[in-house]
């Protein structure tokens, strides 16, 4: 049995509701374990892009706020004053928080990627009712992070293929105006073929769907008791 | 009543100097089929545009005259109405695609129509076995291939059951056998079709009626024997000449090897062999053509022979510098003027950069911004900034994609007489008639070979001096 796209997104933003309600760091962390699990379902090439993304983010915010907070007595380090910040030290009492806090981002962080990476977006488009328009536009600005590493390779490569090489990060920097370019491009013909497919007229029709089963509906429920979890005792 | 009325069309493109179309006027009747001729840039997919509304509607610009679809002036009806009267089918089928998964892109184009909801999933259904593409209904969009593509951005079209469907090279990705395939049901649909095409021959196997467009303006309008003599007497390349001869002469002997590939496989991913124990020589002097159908590894192979995969077991042998063009002529618009593009792999030596641009007929374009071209004239561009650096092996993939058969022949001479200075050519193509010394046929099961497999050995090819900056 297998759960559908709307009751699943559900989920994956009540767990991330959780994780950024959560005030510990050990809840925030078990949350993100698990969607880290559930993001190793998809292939790996196409998570990995995705994952980097997630647990970078986290780690970052983890490594680099207690030098920038002044929280606690309890110091571990202490370094040299600097303008505008003032002493740079790190404390247990900041450690702790910028663990919560890298936790709470890298989960975040795994919720999209579950949802860029798992779910059936069509189907999230299918049931987005009145906002229909929007939910296709979140669906193919979610396709674009694939799209565009597919477009950066094949740029690389076939300037590889040119014999002229890329160095460094500068060399890659050249790369990203005509990747832009390139996306705009590509946007502006996808939305013509929409159009020329009749997107925007009146009286538009849906394709029937199943319908929810025994398990979409506890997904729903299993969401919403997870929010409250987080706001009360994670 | 005609199905499509078009009456002194003139159309200019914003900021464009030259009119895209001049005083272009047509009748297009209900169920015929007809082939638009002509070459790159001629306007071409400025026509199927302006017959399916959406110049001016979408892209703006000076549009004078009049164009009539079922009774409806264009100017007054925006293509998302003329949208199941008129369906299209775009050049490249990446840039159409809406859904994730296919038979929802199928289901995509009915839904906005209004399409009674019971009745879609079977429309679905009729459309993409007419394509071919049943097989395809629950693949991922993203996963398939440019020619699985197509058949998919087809089944979307047929889905919609159009009285005018227009096509814009809609088999330039697939092999002939597909591509006649797919013709052919385009053929028993009973609509008016309006094919636009570079390999003549399959236009003219569909159409009773051709088109002949250049510079904007409609040369010919007539049926199809008479298209022939017309052909035959003033672009004899559209009539077939090029097609019949595709051997070149002096066939070099004995020459040493540019590329040596000996018990060559390659998976992708674990258990999905794409090549499994392939052998391939080209020899300095020669062009050699590597056929085969969809998925049969041509890009894959061709890639290894010029040194931008690694064999997962084999051996590769090259001697001096390879050069490989991809068959996505996008990938070759880095630089903001089409002279610094094709300069770009001789470290900005402009002269060089305009001889490989005249070579491939783009000499004019020089100032212009690569963005600007057409996507025949990018293929063009994207030889021309391979083969300015003179690489030892020159391997291309599908070069002759949306190239107009004048230039096709041109190519084809040049590239003879490049192989001629003692470099080797390695052509991936669907195109029969390229002109070639060695045809080589991979099949879909890639063709192993007798030589035992070996472990993974690979000469890297030199690398060139040139850096990044436009």
């Amino acid at each position: 049995m297998k759960l559908s796209a709307v009751p699943a997104a559900v989920l994956l933003a009540g767990a991330a509701a959780a994780a950024l309600l959560a005030s510990r760091a050990i809840s925030a962390g078990a949350i993100a374990a698990v969607l880290l699990g559930v993001c190793l379902r998809a292939p790996v090439g196409r998570r990995r892009l995705y994952l980097v993304g997630a647990v970078s983010t986290g780690l970052g915010v983890f490594v680099l706020s207690p030098f920038l907070w002044i929280e606690g007595s309890s110091a571990l380090w202490s370094g040299p004053t600097v303008p505008v910040l003032g002493r740079v030290d790190v404390t247990a009492e900041e450690l702790e928080i910028a663990a919560l806090n890298g936790l709470r981002l890298a989960a975040l962080g795994l919720a999209f990627a579950a949802y860029a990476l798992l779910l059936d977006h069509d189907r999230l488009v299918a049931a987005a009712g009145f906002a229909r328009r929007s939910a296709l536009a979140v669906a193919l600005a979610t396709r674009l992070v694939p799209t565009l590493e597919r477009d950066a390779f094949g740029l690389a490569e076939a300037v590889r293929g040119r014999g002229v090489r890329v160095e460094g990060a500068r060399g890659r920097a050249r790369l990203l105006s005509p990747l832009v370019a390139g996306s705009l491009e590509r946007a502006s013909a996808l939305a013509e073929a929409m159009e020329a497919r009749g997107f925007g007229r009146a009286g538009a029709t849906r394709a029937p769907r199943p319908a929810w089963g025994v398990l979409d509906r506890a997904a729903v429920g299993a969401a919403a008791g997870l929010v409250v979890a987080g706001a009360l005792w994670l | 009543m005609a199905l499509a009325r078009v009456e002194g069309l003139t159309y200019a493109y914003p900021g464009s100097e030259a009119p895209a179309l001049v005083g272009v006027s047509l009748e297009l009747r209900e169920r015929e089929a007809v082939a638009l001729l002509g070459p790159s840039g001629s306007g071409k997919s400025t026509l199927l545009r302006a017959l399916a509304g959406l110049v001016p509607h979408f892209h703006g610009g000076q549009f004078a005259g009049r164009v009539e679809i079922a009774g409806r002036d264009t100017r007054k009806s925006r293509p998302a109405e003329l949208a199941g009267t008129v369906a299209t089918v775009f050049q490249d089928p990446e840039d159409q695609v809406v859904m994730t998964v296919v038979e929802n892109e199928v289901a995509f184009g009915l839904e906005n129509l209004g399409t009674p909801p019971g009745e879609i999933w079977r429309r679905v259904e009729d459309a993409l076995a007419a394509a071919d593409a049943l097989h395809l209904a629950r693949r991922r969009t993203a996963e398939l291939s440019g020619g699985e593509l197509q058949r998919v951005c087809l089944a979307s079209a047929l889905a919609l059951r159009p009285r005018l469907l227009l096509l814009d090279e809609p088999t330039s990705q697939l092999d002939p056998e597909a591509a006649e395939i797919l013709l052919r049901q385009v053929a028993g649909l009973g609509a008016a079709v309006v094919l636009s095409e570079q390999r003549v021959g399959r236009a003219l196997a569909l159409a009773s009626r051709v088109l002949f467009v250049e510079a904007g303006r409609l040369l010919f309008d007539g049926g199809r024997e008479g298209a022939l003599e017309w052909l035959a007497e003033n672009r004899p390349f559209y009539s077939g000449v090029y097609a019949s001869d595709n051997s070149v002469a002096d066939e070099p002997a004995g020459a040493a090897p540019a590329c040596r590939l000996v018990g060559v496989s390659f998976a992708y991913r674990p258990g999905a062999p794409v090549l499994e124990r392939v052998d391939l020589e080209v020899r300095r002097g020669e062009v050699v053509v590597l056929e085969g159908p969809n998925g049969s590894g041509k890009t894959t192979l061709a890639k290894i022979a010029s040194g931008l995969l690694e064999p997962a077991a084999g051996r590769v042998e090259r001697v001096g510098r390879a050069g490989y063009l991809s068959q996505d002529p996008g990938r070759y618009l880095v630089c903001d003027r089409v002279i610094d593009e094709a300069a770009l792999a001789v470290g900005g030596d402009r002269g060089l950069a305009q001889r490989a641009l005249a070579q491939v007929g783009l000499g004019w374009a020089a100032d212009r911004h690569p963005r600007d071209l057409s996507s025949g004239e990018r293929e063009r561009l994207g030889l021309a900034a391979v083969a300015v650096a003179e690489p030892d092996l020159l391997v291309l993939d599908e070069p002759t994609r949306g190239i107009d058969p004048e230039r096709k022949a041109e190519i084809g001479t040049w590239l003879a007489a490049y192989a001629a200075g003692g470099r080797g050519v390695l052509v991936a193509t669907h195109d029969r008639g390229f002109p070639a010394h060695r045809r080589v046929s991979l099949a879909g099961d890639s063709s192993p070979a007798q030589s035992p497999t070996s472990t993974a050995e690979s000469h890297a090819l030199d690398s060139s001096d040139a850096v990044l900056a436009c």
